[in-house]
């Protein structure tokens, strides 16, 4: 078997250690034997959506911005929009999620068109959401608790057709209004945590790995891993959350 | 209510403010006094909260004190203490009167209280010179209240987001910082991209210093902070590269480029686990320069010094001199030597520093065993995420250098975790959160120890030493 990741940007959104997450699904893969295999995929740079398992996407900064709308506009937004409707596997962060919405307004009433592959906007503010945070996954994904970093500006709203990734228990998701934190689209899995996410929520990790094992291969069971560092790092920030709150 | 009390007494307006402000700056600095001694009398460094009260007390208070002293600011991202610290040396060997916030604490409230504790009780400044560490976000704050005749910028990297936002923010806080002190003299980093993009919108005396080829053979793999030309958004091309974004950095399409020096390395000499020896040219001249600490960030630090010291006029001959003689800042490559055993402490808080550091204990020659202690507090950085752009991954190629990796701290659980998927076995990996046994595992093995904390798990562990092995206070 093996896992074909697409690491889109990855010199540009690069600003929060995202890439963690890229090393935890690949070491996650590797320890089972499991072969994988990483492009990076930058600025000029196309790709046919078609040789890839997994797509990952990070978060970035502010000033980049410009040099990637123009990017997507030469056949990268509809590559990545066929991609999800064909059921491949999606992650991605803060930047990179809502990049997936059909615009971003900033705090001034600029408004800035994203690529639409997914029905929310984005709403800028002045004051930044900042801090550990936790949310728990829907039951149909695993129900896991998950732990993360959020540093973003924007407010997400979802529209139709989207569920949201999880109900936040502690922080602010995607508004800091209505609970929900991130977005869940056939196989994409849109969230707005840091930390990185995956290595200290490996649940969730393996999650991701066995949807895009599942569409390749029908038939998937990943063996259990050593996980106790990880989860030891779990549940320090969990309890550290939700406990006398 | 000033008013009232004047009235009363019959004192003209003018006389009475100015006797407020008097009396005001009386009571801040001695409460400030007052606090500190209290402070240190049990132990505690007092080196932010004297500050706070002072402020509270009278807010301008910091105006009034920095007004007839001629300071120098050394501000950016990585970099400043011991930039600070070299450049110190200078002023002592040049026979100036100074102080110095050498407690690292630089943000305004330690600010005020070092320039309060080097004061008389009527505000009057004991000495010709400040030497004034500021943090990079708070410098837009400080220079409201501090004019600074001399202004050292290190260079610009990505550092706790938590607090500052982005770079640009970072930018903009010492742009206007700078645009503050339009008389002070500015020496900035010509390698760094970011830094230089400042040139445009002041009017300030600039000094350039940088580097001229490449320090190290072999690099970390590390992300650029800055790959795309911060005017027109182009791709850098580089001559060179020094590590990270710094380097003989040009735009192919708008042209910014990096500018002449007047201060530069002309050639890296020797690097050594202890020193590097430059060629260092200052204006027109060229010297050979030792620097008594290693790693090429502390090639920067020392140009960076040496700008700051043509720009106070200071002879080349004391510059060159105070490289090879100046202390370095507390935990910058401090030694401790307990039970026989060598630990060096070397301070990390952003991606940046920290491949620097690794780039440096990937050309050690004995194996060591290395300690690192991630705390995620305020000035910590509340942020961890930067240590997964860290590319701990070097550590597998060097693993004979290394006896094992022992993580503590408040986030010991997630640093543990970068290492094991950073591929270092996990045999190899020891997580020790109790500081006292942690202490007491590092001196009975073998092994030279190089521990990298945060800044908080720092001073809690400088502090266990201060207490149990009798070393200096971090505030001495």
């Amino acid at each position: 078997m093996n896992i074909k990741i697409c690491h889109l940007y990855p010199d540009i959104l690069n600003l929060y250690g995202d890439r963690g997450n890229i090393i935890s699904m690949e070491k996650r893969l590797i320890w089972r034997g499991i072969e994988a295999e990483v492009s990076n995929i930058s600025i000029g740079e196309s790709f046919n959506y078609e040789d890839y398992d997994i797509f990952f996407i990070g978060g970035g900064q502010d000033f980049e911005q410009g040099v990637l709308l123009k990017d997507l506009q030469t056949g990268k937004a509809e590559q990545i929009k066929a991609a999800i409707e064909e059921e491949k596997t999606f992650l991605t962060i803060c930047g990179g999620y809502q990049m997936l919405g059909n615009y971003y307004k900033t705090w001034d009433g600029q408004e800035c068109e994203y690529i639409g592959a997914l029905d929310f906007y984005t709403i800028g503010h002045k004051e930044r959401m900042i801090g550990d945070y936790a949310f728990a996954c829907d039951e149909a994904d695993g129900g896991m608790i998950v732990v993360g970093f959020e540093n973003h500006s924007g407010k997400t709203y979802l529209g139709q057709g989207l569920r949201p990734f999880g109900t936040v228990l502690s922080g602010n998701g995607n508004n800091g209004e209505d609970k929900t934190e991130g977005a869940r689209y056939k196989n994409v899995f849109a969230s707005y945590s840091h930390g990185a996410l995956l290595p200290k929520n490996p649940r969730l990790c393996d999650h991701i790995l066995k949807t895009a094992l599942k569409r390749k291969y029908t038939d998937v069971s990943l063996e259990a891993l050593e996980d106790t560092f990880e989860e030891d790092a779990n549940s320090y920030m969990r309890e550290r959350l939700l406990t006398n709150k | 209510m000033i008013l009232n009390h004047s009235s009363i007494l019959r004192i003209p307006r003018e006389c009475a403010i100015i006797t407020t402000m008097k009396i005001r700056t009386l009571i801040a600095v001695a409460a400030c006094k007052i606090s500190r001694f209290a402070l240190r009398k049990i132990g505690k460094g007092g080196t932010n909260a004297p500050g706070k009260v002072i402020l509270k007390i009278y807010p301008q208070v910091l105006k009034v004190l920095a007004r007839n002293v001629k300071t120098i600011v050394v501000t950016g991202t990585n970099g400043k203490t011991t930039t600070a610290r070299m450049i110190e040396q200078s002023l002592q060997e040049s026979g100036i009167r100074y102080f110095a916030n050498k407690s690292g604490a630089n943000m305004l409230s330690g600010i005020a209280a070092e320039f309060a504790m080097n004061s008389t009780l009527g505000g009057r400044c004991k000495y010709e010179y400040a030497l004034i560490e500021c943090d990079e976000a708070a410098f837009k704050t400080v220079s409201q209240y501090v004019s600074s005749q001399y202004i050292v910028v290190t260079n610009v990297f990505r550092d706790q987001l938590d607090r500052y936002g982005e770079i640009t923010h970072t930018i903009n806080s010492i742009l206007i910082g700078i645009k503050n002190s339009p008389e002070a003299i500015v020496c900035i980093n010509a390698d760094c991209s970011l830094s230089v993009s400042m040139i445009d919108e002041i009017t300030n005396e600039v000094i350039f210093y940088g580097v001229e080829e490449e320090i190290y053979k072999e690099r970390v793999q590390e992300v650029s902070d800055a790959p795309y030309c911060i005017k027109c958004k182009t791709e850098y091309e580089y001559d060179y590269i020094t590590y990270g974004h710094l380097g003989g950095f040009r735009c192919p399409n708008c042209g910014y480029h990096r500018p002449d020096t007047s201060v530069a390395v002309e050639k890296v000499l020797e690097c050594t686990p202890d020193i590097s020896v430059i060629q260092l040219r200052l204006k027109n001249n060229s010297y050979t320069a030792m620097i008594n600490l290693p790693g090429g960030y502390n090639i920067y630090n020392a140009i960076a010094a040496a700008a700051a010291g043509v720009a106070l006029g200071i002879a080349d001959d004391v510059i060159v001199h105070a490289l090879s003689s100046f202390e370095g800042g507390f935990g910058r490559m401090e030694k401790f030597t307990i039970n026989g055993i060598d630990i060096r402490m070397i301070l990390i808080k952003n991606p940046a520093g920290c491949n620097q550091v690794l780039n440096f204990l990937s050309n050690t020659e004995v194996p060591s065993l290395f300690v690192v202690a991630l705390n995620d507090r305020y000035a910590d950085g509340k942020d961890i995420s930067w240590i997964w752009d860290v590319d701990f991954e070097k550590l597998t190629t060097i693993q004979d250098k290394l006896t094992e990796i022992w993580v503590t701290g408040i986030r010991a659980d997630d640093m543990v975790l970068r290492f094991k998927y950073a591929g270092v076995p996990i045999e190899k990996l020891k997580v020790v959160k109790d500081y006292d046994i942690l202490i007491q595992g590092m001196i009975s093995q073998e092994a030279p120890v190089y521990m990298m904390p945060t800044y908080t798990a720092m001073l809690d562990i400088r502090e266990k030493f201060s207490k149990n092995f009798g070393f200096k206070d971090f505030w001495e």
